[in-house]
């Protein structure tokens, strides 16, 4: 999905969301859900498999994060914001099972990344066409640590709002500026890395 | 445009990609069914929540019923004596 395209379905949500969406998803309302789980389905799955880097742990949290969101739907206020909340949810999946496997951010970065790789369907055409800088930035994304990571995703891929991303990370928001700083600081670097030659690596 | 502002302008262009259409698939059922079961559960709940009216009255008929039965046989004991 084309970022206009994903503004669009947000714009959508926000004005659906205005007429009382939240308060529909409360009763059980399964056209609701669908019109939540359409609009949020890929940009979670986005922002899981850039964050756990590999494409079938981003599937089970993405399945546990939309049942733990059926399951609490009775429970959420009437001025929840769906995004932050989905995102929270899916942050906090991803962070468990990291804890579950006792895996420390050293550990992760040791295994083997199935992302970022050629999506499932997508054609040679296709993947020829994502350009030399997307495929640039999904590498040095892939590179950097677990927070940095999650905050830029947040913030510049997944265009929450900062007070948004802030209380998904737990943060206050001179951390989260703090924090947002030196994450692009450091993708800056891994960005030069990979645009300099070999040669120049090397020495 | 200097080389952050690129940068964000280009993380904020990346492409979304989805999970499996079997996986997606799967997904949306389950929480059909689970939200479907929250339903069930609701509607089950519901009936015991709208029988107050009908026990309260059953409530007072007892009472009154209780009363007037006390009242009668106290007074009809007065008349024996």
């Amino acid at each position: 999905m084309s970022r206009s395209r994903r503004s669009r379905v947000v714009t959508v949500m926000e004005r659906e969301i205005k007429l009382g969406l939240v308060a529909r998803i409360k009763t059980g309302d399964s056209a609701a859900f669908e019109i939540v789980y359409e609009a949020f389905r890929a940009c979670l799955f986005s922002f899981l498999v850039r964050l756990s880097r590999r494409r079938d742990v981003a599937e089970d949290l993405l399945e546990e994060t939309w049942l733990r969101f059926v399951a609490r739907a009775r429970d959420l206020s009437a001025d929840t914001c769906l995004a932050a909340w989905l995102y929270t949810v899916a942050r906090n999946q991803h962070a468990s099972w990291c804890r579950n496997r006792a895996l420390h951010e050293e550990r992760i970065s040791d295994l083997t990344p199935s992302w970022p790789a050629l999506a499932p369907g997508e054609t040679p055409f296709e993947a020829a066409s994502r350009t030399e800088t997307e495929r640039r930035l999904e590498r040095a994304l892939a590179c950097l640590t677990l927070r940095d990571r999650e905050v830029l995703l947040l913030v510049a891929v997944e265009d929450l709002t900062p007070s948004e991303a802030a209380s998904s990370l737990g943060l206050t928001p001179e951390a989260l500026r703090k924090r947002l700083q030196r994450a692009r600081e450091r993708l800056a670097i891994e960005m030069a890395e990979e645009e300099a030659p070999p040669q120049a690596k090397a020495g | 445009m200097n080389f952050r502002d690129e940068l964000v302008t280009g993380l904020a262009g990346l492409r979304t990609c989805d999970a499996d259409p079997q996986r997606v698939e799967r997904i949306r059922v389950r929480c059909l069914a689970a939200l479907e079961a929250q339903r069930r559960r609701e509607r089950s709940r519901r009936p015991r929540l709208a029988d107050w009216p009908r026990r309260l009255e059953l409530s007072a008929v007892l009472g009154l019923s209780a009363l007037y039965l006390a009242v009668a046989i106290t007074s009809s004991l007065a008349l024996l004596r």
